[in-house]
Order: structure tokens, then C-alpha cells, then sequence
């Protein structure tokens, strides 16, 4: 009312709007009292002043039931419960033969109108007619959503399992009326009543018949799930049950001796639990093929000792890197001697140090290639040494000192020497 | 068959396989063809794969009851029943303190900070708990709610009526090898015609 539409809809020019307008804004005025009043029963008269209640009296929002305390009348209640999906409150009305009455009655007017020509008064009773077909098949939609509803939140609305039981008993029950108020719709009498206007047979065979028989499947699937609901919340009734006087019975007969069943002649499967036993292996080395594998496993088994090995290197840094250098040269060059001496071993005369160097293309220098030899011929065992023949080719520096340099040396086998000295 | 050794093995150890525990392996064995083929090499080793009544949970039995064999029985069944009371006690434990409608079903999920905070907030629960822990099943020795909780669950845990699918998450999953206890309960009862089937109201009642 607050601001006046420029142009007024055919809908809004009629009086009922403004009545209703006004009636919805003063359940928004007063939405808390009324909330609360609909969660306790009663309405505290207090929260309104006079003036105010009188018109939510007048307006058919509460009333005075009987001269109780002042409550919401039913449809209100009705209304919020099936805008909040309250299952507590919501009603499951679905009262199909007076919708086909007036069905019936509406088609009639209907027919009637049109037959006296009358296009308005025939348009308007269409509108009506196709209100009530959606009232109805809205109701059933309506009743079907507050079981699934129910179902899926599992009957929360209540605490106990014994009235949950009791709620599905009446879900079972709601749902059998609708399933009779389906039988009710005879559609052989919606086909002669709509005869043959095409608009009327869609709106009430087509059209309700693809709601009924979909409303009808969703039915089913509902029943199944209550009966299976039912049959859980059962059990679990006679579950919790059994544990509540079990647990009783024992505590109230604390020496009471449970029979010696592992030693009857029919054990109860119940008991029959074998007890546990470990399937242990071991390594075994007596398959060749397994060897790469065990190999492999020990190769990946962490080795303390080594870690702490490994650690220092890398404390040490490349000192220790370098020593290790060191240390595989030391090898090499002691390698490369020993086959200088197996060289002369099969050699026929004795060798020069310098000039087996120079032919292998050794990358040792010459002095400290012939410091080895000379170090291995003096490491070897006396009686091996007495093989060899070693000639150092030195020379005197100067006379001042008496360092020598050795320039060569040559080894030969002593056995050639004596032989060909012999010769 | 290879591919069936590590399920072969748990089942070996005297591991219980449901749903909870290991989905995958009770899905296969499921496959009666694939429990023959088990049986068969369980044979030898005087052992069967046997289920609960409602096919919940699968787990071990002897074929043969040998003298061996019910000394063992004789040895967990007697442990068994001594860990009963405490058991359901634990379990009407958990169902008031949480507040469910109905008894701990495997496959129910326990937080055990909800469990915990619902408990201290009552001293009722807190008196039960401190003699449920008390118990020489669970033999917690601290007087402190949640170390008696931490304890009687990790025992429970223990003995295979709880699953932790986390290490370091505590919440636990209770695992089918409940409902096998349910069934011994409800097996003495029948057995041993215990007069609890016409208990007074009052105590039905009470829960």
C-alpha cells in the first residue's frame, strides 16, 4: 500500500488482493509472537496490544479455542509446518473425493458457460478447474514430500526409538490413504466428463495421469524404504534391548558360570574362533635364483657403521677426497711396476727402467717411477731378490757431496746373468 | 591365488575382516568360489573361513575340533566372557553419552573428543567411566577422564571391536567383529535361558 502500482493488473483490481495483502503483512508484523506461539501452543496475549490482537482475532489468525488460551487456528499452523517442514506438525490431508466432486462441478459450469457462449464466464471457470487439478495432484505431491522427508532424516524429529517406530507406523498409514485416494481417480470417468475438448482431456486425463502414476512410483520406493526403516529401528530396539538386560542380568549375578561350551560334543559356531598364528620366513640362501634379490635386500639395509663413515668424509671435505686420489694413483703406479717386473721376467735381457717407460707411454714421471722400482725391488723377499738383478745408473752430482742420482735403473733376471755369463 | 596371500595372512593371524577393516577383502570373499579355494589350502592347517550370522564379518574357525583346538577355544572363550560386561558396558557407555536411539552398529563412527566432552559435562558418566576403566579389562590406572578414555578404547581397539583409520586422528570406526559379539550375547541368552527376556520395564525404561 506503501506505493501505489501506476497501472493496476486485473489481479491486483480485485478486492480480495488488498484484504489478503493486508492479512500476510500483519502474520509478518507480528512473525515472533506467532513463532513462538506455534512452538509452545499457547499465544501470550501479552505480546500484543489490544488493538492488535483484536485484528489478528478478526483476521482468522487466532482464536479462542473453546474458551482455552488463545492459540493459532489450525491452517495457520498448517502453514508454518509446511513451510518449515516440520514433520512434527504437518498434515498429511489428502482427501481426493472431494476434489473430485468439485472437479466434477467445475467441468459442468464450465460446459455450461460455453454453451451459452459465454467466453468470460467459461475462461474463469477454466482457471478454477485447473486450480483444482493442481491443488490435488500438489497435494499428494506435498503428502509424498513429507515422507521422503521423514524418511530421510530418519524420523529425527523425535528422540526415542520407540517413537520413531511409532511415527513409521503412521507414515505407513498416511501412505496407504494416498495410495486409496489414487484408487478413488477413475479415469474412464475423467475421459467421458472431459469428453472431446482437448484442452479438458490434457488437463485431467493426460496430465494428471503422468502426476498420479509418477506420484505412484515415488509411493513405492517410499514404502519399501519405511518397511526397511522399520525392520533397522526394530533390531536396533532389540539390540539395545539385549545389551541393557544382559549387562543387568550380569551385574545383578556376578558369579554366574557360563556353561563349558568349547567342551561339548557340538561346539556352537559362535565360539568357534581359530587363535591367530604368524606365517613367518626367513632368508635362505639354498636357490640360486634368489641370490640377486637377498642381494639386493641387503644391499638396501641402512648400515650404521658406513653412515658414520660417510658423515666424516663429508665433514672432512676434500682433504680427505684428495687422499683417496692420492692413495688410488699409489695403486696404479705399484700396479704398473709389478708388471715392469713381470716384464722382465720374460724378457731375455734385463730392462731399462726409463726406456720401459717411454714404450708403455706411462704417465709417471721418471723419478718417481724408478723411486718405486726401486722400492719394490727392495720390498721383495730376500730369496726373490737374489732373482733379480738390479744396476742403478748413477751419477755423482758433485764432488763437494756425495749425492748420487740415479739417471736409470736396469733389472735382469741373475739366472740370465749367470747363465749368459757362463756362456 | 598369490594375490590372495596378504588377506590369507591376516586371516591367519586371527584378524576379523568386515567392511570396516577392509572393505576390499570382505567384497572378495563374498565369492564362495574364492572361499572353497582358501578352504583348501586352510585345510591342513585344521582351519575354515567362517561368517556371522548375517555375513557381517569373516574370520577363522577350526574344521576339526581337536583336542588342541578347543583348549584354545576353552582359552578365548573364557576371555571372552570375562571382557563381556565391561564390553556392553562400554557400549551403553558411548550410546547414552553420545545420545543414539539405538545400540553401536558396526560401521559407526566415535569421536572421541565428542565422546570426551559429553562425558565430563556429566558426573553420572564420569563415575561409570572411572569404573569401566577400573576394570581388569582395561586397567587404566589414571584418574584423569581422558586418559581413562584414551586407554579403554585403545584396548578396544585391541581386541578388535574398534577400527582407527587414522594413526594420529582419534575418532574410531566400530568394526563388524561387534556384531559377533551380539550374537554370543544373545547366544547364552537363548543357551543358558536367562531369565532377561521379561525384565521389569523400569530398566527398560531407564535407557
Amino acid at each position: 500500500m506503501s506505493q501505489a502500482p501506476k497501472q493496476k493488473s486485473p489481479a491486483q483490481s480485485n478486492p480480495l488482493f488488498e484484504l489478503g495483502k493486508e492479512r500476510l503483512e500483519l502474520i509478518g508484523k507480528h512473525a515472533d509472537a506467532l513463532m513462538q506461539g506455534y512452538l509452545e501452543g499457547d499465544v501470550n496475549e501479552l505480546a500484543f496490544s489490544q488493538q492488535a490482537l483484536q485484528k489478528l482475532l478478526d483476521s482468522r489468525v487466532l482464536f479462542y479455542p473453546q474458551e482455552q488460551s488463545l492459540r493459532l487456528r489450525p491452517i495457520v499452523n498448517e502453514l508454518i509446518a509446511s513451510l518449515t517442514q516440520d514433520e512434527r506438525k504437518r498434515q498429511i490431508n489428502t482427501d481426493v473425493g472431494e476434489h473430485l466432486d468439485q472437479i466434477d462441478t467445475r467441468v459442468q459450469s464450465l460446459q455450461g458457460a460455453r454453451k451459452k457462449g459465454d467466453y468470460a464466464a467459461s475462461e474463469h471457470h477454466m482457471q478454477l478447474l485447473t486450480e483444482r487439478v493442481n491443488d490435488m495432484t500438489g497435494q499428494f505431491g506435498d503428502a509424498i514430500e513429507s515422507l521422503w522427508h521423514r524418511l530421510n532424516t530418519e524420523f529425527g524429529f523425535v528422540s526415542s526409538l520407540d517413537d520413531k517406530i511409532l511415527e513409521i507406523e503412521l507414515a505407513q498409514r498416511q501412505l496407504r490413504r494416498i495410495l486409496d485416494g489414487f484408487g478413488i481417480i477413475n479415469f474412464d470417468d475423467l475421459i467421458q466428463l472431459a469428453g472431446s475438448d482437448g484442452a479438458l482431456r490434457k488437463l485431467l486425463v493426460s496430465q494428471l495421469q503422468a502426476r498420479i502414476s509418477e506420484h505412484s512410483g515415488s509411493l513405492l520406493e517410499v514404502q519399501k524404504r519405511l518397511v526397511l526403516l522399520m525392520a533397522r529401528f526394530r533390531q536396533q530396539q532389540d539390540r539395545a534391548l539385549l545389551i541393557n538386560r544382559m549387562s543387568a542380568f550380569l551385574r545383578q549375578h556376578p558369579n554366574f558360570q557360563i556353561g563349558d561350551y568349547p567342551n561339548r560334543s557340538q561346539v556352537p559356531a559362535v565360539i568357534n574362533q581359530a587363535h591367530g598364528i604368524s606365517p613367518q620366513a626367513f632368508i635362505a640362501l639354498d636357490r640360486a635364483q634368489d641370490s640377486y634379490a637377498l642381494a639386493e635386500l641387503a644391499r638396501a639395509v641402512p648400515r650404521e657403521p658406513e653412515q658414520n663413515l660417510q658423515s666424516e668424509t663429508q665433514t672432512e671435505g676434500f682433504v680427505m677426497a684428495v687422499q683417496n686420489l692420492v692413495a688410488t694413483q699409489q695403486k696404479q703406479l705399484a700396479k704398473d711396476v709389478e708388471d715392469f717386473f713381470i716384464q722382465v721376467i720374460e724378457s731375455p735381457q734385463a730392462l731399462s727402467g726409463v726406456d720401459y717407460l717411454a714404450e708403455q707411454g706411462l704417465p709417471w714421471e721418471p723419478e718417481m717411477w724408478l723411486f718405486q722400482i726401486v722400492a719394490e725391488y727392495q720390498g721383495l723377499p730376500e730369496q726373490n731378490k737374489h732373482s733379480f738383478m738390479l744396476e742403478k745408473d748413477s751419477a755423482q752430482q758433485s764432488r763437494f757431496n756425495q749425492l748420487h742420482i740415479i739417471q736409470d735403473v736396469t733389472v735382469g733376471m741373475r739366472f740370465f746373468g749367470d747363465f749368459q755369463a757362463a756362456g | 591365488m598369490i594375490e590372495n596371500g596378504p588377506l590369507l595372512e591376516r586371516l591367519l593371524e586371527g584378524e576379523f575382516i568386515c567392511a570396516v577393516t577392509d572393505e576390499h577383502s570382505f567384497h572378495k570373499l563374498q565369492n564362495e568360489e574364492l572361499v572353497n579355494d582358501l578352504n583348501h589350502f586352510l585345510r591342513p592347517l585344521n582351519r575354515r573361513v567362517a561368517n556371522n550370522d548375517d555375513g557381517s564379518v569373516f574370520f577363522l574357525a577350526y574344521c576339526d575340533l581337536t583336542q588342541n583346538a578347543r583348549q584354545h577355544l576353552s582359552h578365548q572363550f573364557t576371555s571372552t566372557v570375562q571382557s563381556l560386561l565391561p564390553m556392553l558396558e562400554w557400549m551403553q557407555l558411548v550410546q547414552e553419552a553420545l545420545g543414539r536411539d539405538g545400540a553401536l552398529n558396526a560401521g559407526d563412527t566415535i569421536k572421541l573428543q565428542d565422546f570426551e566432552s559429553k562425558v565430563v559435562d556429566n558426573q553420572s558418566l564420569i563415575h561409570r567411566l572411572a569404573h569401566l576403566a577400573n576394570d581388569r579389562v582395561f586397567k587404566s590406572t589414571s584418574d584423569k577422564p581422558d586418559m581413562q578414555i584414551k586407554q579403554v578404547f585403545k584396548r578396544i581397539k585391541d581386541m578388535g571391536y574398534l577400527y582407527q583409520p587414522h594413526k594420529d586422528r582419534l575418532f574410531y570406526i566400530v568394526t563388524g567383529k561387534v556384531e559377533q559379539l551380539i550374537e554370543l550375547v544373545r547366544f547364552i541368552k537363548d543357551e543358558e535361558n536367562l531369565p532377561i527376556d521379561d525384565a521389569t520395564p523400569e530398566q527398560e525404561a531407564m535407557f
